[in-house]
């Protein structure tokens, strides 16, 4: 379907259609990507899948805790407990972000103007399903129709009109996870008004009262975190195992011999990094260790259970869960009697730790709070670190996080750093505070089950892809330049790793990708190999 | 007389009541002023000219340690800019924004003018100049609100994504303004004087008022008390919108926010949420 005839009325997602609005007609990748043909399509899709979860929004499952319920009065009970949770969205118990939820859903002019703002709704060619305004416009119109006297006596004059149903909200909780809750959109709203917060909001009614997130992000996420001590499943133990094996990676790769500071107590930092990278990307602890041995810092990392993976995934679904996280890991900072945290190369538990935790408890349960990269670029500026830009003499382009950038307001220490290290530094179109999502934020990067990782490559990163293209230039299709997307995110390197895969770019293109601290060692004038893996001989 | 004492007193109300209910609309939002943070960024009292590019204190090495700089200029010329240019709007979608800049801007002169003629209305007979300086204004106003009326419904009846997802009541609103605006200009134009008309409201002296002024003034007066029952009540909203977006001041020991923190912790929400996890 053309996304021309995608005029989704608020109304529509209880529409009885077997799929809504399929996501099969796409913005044009440029060149080469529009021609060559190496876009793979999306997976087939299995019935069964329909049969047991709600997959009819666009085809795709998010949520994959949601099970059809097996009858009529099940499917009641439901819809019912949805109407509960829903009051209590705008009430007391939710008092933290009653106001700007409120706001939205009662001053949203329609005027789509945050609409263009918005990569997922850009790169699905105009649905209206995927307006950021769309579900917001649903909630209202549920919530107006049961709680409002304006929507029980007029209806549909005002807009009460979007049947509750088991359907109709199991598709709302899947469109909350087509948001990646970056809140581009809200930047460009006149009204000020935050579309992002109420796909949170949604997600957050899911979760606390229905009991409903999909697996990567609860059970595989904060539950396990808090039980075992990382959402990767690492263990104590575990985790002490892979200190000693990056250690020995270290000095075999570069001759130093650099012992991993854990559990000092009165460290002046205790630095924290996304559990993910000592698994999947451990050359990012690694080279945080070589830079601040080089800088010559006093730290430490934490070996107590919430104290080794700084992520917090509460925030994008549940704050009951991100407070938990949160506390846990301010008391492992207070016991360890640090000076600050200083949080490694994670967007998202940047603001979960420094922007959404600080109104959590008082100044006396916490510890400052800071990222990296002003930490970092404070060294360069001292000449702690010195670099030999040659060394990094290949195009290099930035992707902001958004946590980082966009919801913290960290923008040019990081550039700083880029302008002292690689010479052939490239901005990506737009940049900075104005930057895209990665299309991975908020869980989405996590989240594989069934189809939804083709979700993932082909609609919410596609615009970064795109950007990405666009910021290489003439250099994109050239094998024999080597190019380098820095993003200094775990979640967004997983996003950039997988649709660098999926669209076969590294292996056609040469486009690489990594986190800001592996370019930074690479660059650093005292090295004597290069650091980044597809340098290496 | 008696047929139009009712009506000038039913005006004073309806005044009364838009100023009240606006006031209370903005009691009921400030219950909810302390809350999480929701920083978005350019946020624009950031000072040292973060605010230009969207920098915050976060960019500093122990920011903590540091003074921070902040600006009630810049954040204020960013409010002026908001409230009377409606920039996000002229940046993002210049084809909304000239009527809805011109419906705006008539509206903020039809503001001043309703002031203007309290005062005329109240020193009658006002000076020549004043009188012409309310008729001034009043022309500008009622001219453009109405062009900018016109083209934001003609958006909302032509334009398939605008229509698609408004409701009746939302037609209804920009139908009844412009009604509004059109009898008023009728009302003004031809058939009464505004200031003395002001004047007879105010003193509650108001006779020989002809039919279509009546039908003007009750539309008015139930505008005037509809408009903050509304989503036209969006001026109260939009300054709590964006005071939580740039509301970033941390939360450091002894200060407000910490304060507020304190008191955020009392709260004893008579619900809870009911999902397992959320009672361990
Ligand atoms: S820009 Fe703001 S007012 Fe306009 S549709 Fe989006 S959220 Fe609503
Ligand atoms: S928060 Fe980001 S992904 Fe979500 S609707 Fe807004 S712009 Fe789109």
């Amino acid at each position: 379907m053309s996304a021309a005839q995608k005029h989704w009325k608020a109304k529509d997602i209880a529409k009885d259609v077997e799929v809504l609005s399929p996501p099969d007609d796409l913005s044009t990748l440029p060149e080469p990507y529009a021609s060559n043909g190496l876009e793979p399509d999306y997976k087939a899709k299995k019935p069964e899948w329909a049969q047991r979860y709600c997959a009819s929004l666009d085809g795709f499952v998010a949520l994959d805790t949601l099970e059809r319920p097996e009858n009529e009065e099940a499917k009641k009970e439901f819809v019912e407990r949805f109407l509960v949770g829903l009051e209590k969205l705008f009430s007391e118990v939710n008092a933290n972000t009653v106001q700007p939820l409120m706001l939205t859903t009662d001053f949203c002019a329609k005027c789509n103007t945050c609409s263009d703002s918005c990569h997922i709704y850009l790169s699905s060619n105009g649905d209206e399903l995927l307006r950021p305004s769309y579900r917001t416009d649903v909630l209202r119109r549920m919530y107006k129709k049961y709680f409002t006297p304006s929507g029980r006596y007029l209806g549909g004059l005002v807009g009460a009109d979007v049947d509750v149903t088991w359907e109709s909200i199991a598709r709302l909780g899947e469109l909350a996870y087509r948001c990646n809750l970056c809140r581009r959109c809200a930047q460009a709203c006149p009204l000020g008004l935050d579309n992002g917060l109420v796909a949170k909001e949604i997600r957050k009614l899911f979760s606390q009262e229905l009991g409903v997130a999909p697996t990567p992000v609860h059970d595989k996420g904060t539950m396990l975190q808090l039980k075992v001590g990382s959402t990767t499943g690492l263990t104590k133990a575990a985790f002490l195992d892979n200190l000693e094996f990056i250690e020995e990676d270290i000095y075999e790769r570069t001759g130093r011999k650099i012992k991993f500071p854990v559990d000092k107590k009165g460290a002046d930092m205790l630095v924290m990094h996304n559990a993910g990278e000592f698994i999947a990307w451990p050359d990012n602890p690694a080279a945080f260790a070589i830079l601040l041995d080089e800088a010559g810092v006093d730290w430490t990392l934490s070996s107590d259970m919430m104290g080794y993976d700084s992520v917090n995934y509460g925030i994008w679904y549940d704050d009951v869960q991100a407070r938990k996280v949160a506390l846990g890991q301010f008391k492992v900072a207070k016991e360890l009697g640090v000076r600050r945290i200083v949080v490694g190369e994670c967007g998202h538990a940047h603001k979960a730790i420094a922007i959404a935790a600080d109104r959590m408890t008082t100044a006396e349960d916490r510890v400052p709070v800071e990222s990296f990269i002003p930490v970092m670029a404070e060294f360069v500026r001292q000449g702690k670190l010195k670099f030999d830009p040659s060394k990094n003499n290949f195009p290099v382009t930035f992707h902001d996080p958004c946590n980082i950038v966009r919801q913290m307001g960290i923008v040019m220490p990081e550039r700083e750093i880029l302008k002292a290290c690689a010479p052939q530094f490239r901005e990506m179109t737009p940049h900075g505070v104005h930057n895209f999502c990665c299309g991975g934020g908020s869980g989405i990067a996590l989240m594989n089950s069934y189809n939804f990782s083709d979700y993932r490559n082909k609609v919410t990163a596609r615009k970064k892809f795109e950007q990405i293209i666009n910021a290489f230039g003439e250099d994109f299709t050239n094998p024999d330049v080597v190019k380098y997307v820095c993003a200094p995110c775990s979640n967004c390197k997983g996003t950039i790793r997988d649709i660098l895969k999926f669209y076969s770019a590294t292996s056609t293109y040469n486009v690489q990708y990594g986190g800001l601290v592996e370019l930074m060692v690479n660059g650093l004038a005292s090295m004597e190999k290069p650091y980044l893996e597809f340098l290496q001989d | 007389m008696e047929a139009a004492l009712p009506l000038a007193i039913f005006v004073i109300i309806a005044l009364a009541a838009f100023l009240l209910l606006s006031a209370k609309k903005f009691v009921d939002y400030s219950r909810w002023s302390k809350h999480a943070r929701f920083d978005l960024y350019p946020v624009p009292k950031e000072g040292s000219k973060k605010n230009e590019y969207g920098g915050s204190y976060y960019e500093e090495n122990e920011w903590w340690e540091k003074g921070r700089s902040t600006s009630a200029v810049t954040e204020l010329l960013d409010i002026g800019q908001e409230m009377f240019f409606i920039r996000k709007l002229f940046i993002h979608q210049r084809g909304l924004w000239y009527f809805s800049f011109l419906f705006h801007f008539g509206l903020y002169f039809l503001f001043g003018w309703s002031v203007l003629l309290l005062i005329g209305g109240l020193i009658y007979p006002c000076p020549e100049w004043f009188a012409v300086i309310i008729g001034i204004v009043g022309y500008i106003g009622f001219i453009i609100a109405t062009i900018g009326c016109c083209g934001l419904l003609l958006r909302r009846i032509f334009s398939k994504s605008a229509r698609i997802n408004m409701t009746p009541i939302e037609y209804f609103n920009l139908f009844f303004l412009l009604a509004v605006l059109v009898t008023g200009i009728i009302s003004w134009l031809w058939f009464a004087d505004p200031i003395v008309i002001a004047h007879e409201v105010f003193t509650l002296s108001l006779v020989n008022v002809p039919p279509i002024v009546i039908a003007h003034l009750i539309m008015l007066g139930i505008l005037l008390i509809y408009i903050p029952m509304s989503r036209m009540g969006h001026y109260v909203g939009k300054f709590f919108a964006f005071h939580g977006m740039w509301d970033n001041d941390p939360n450091t020991a002894g200060s407000k926010v910490e304060q507020n923190v304190i008191e955020m912790g009392k709260r004893q929400p008579k619900d809870h949420w009911a999902a397992p996890h959320t009672q361990a």
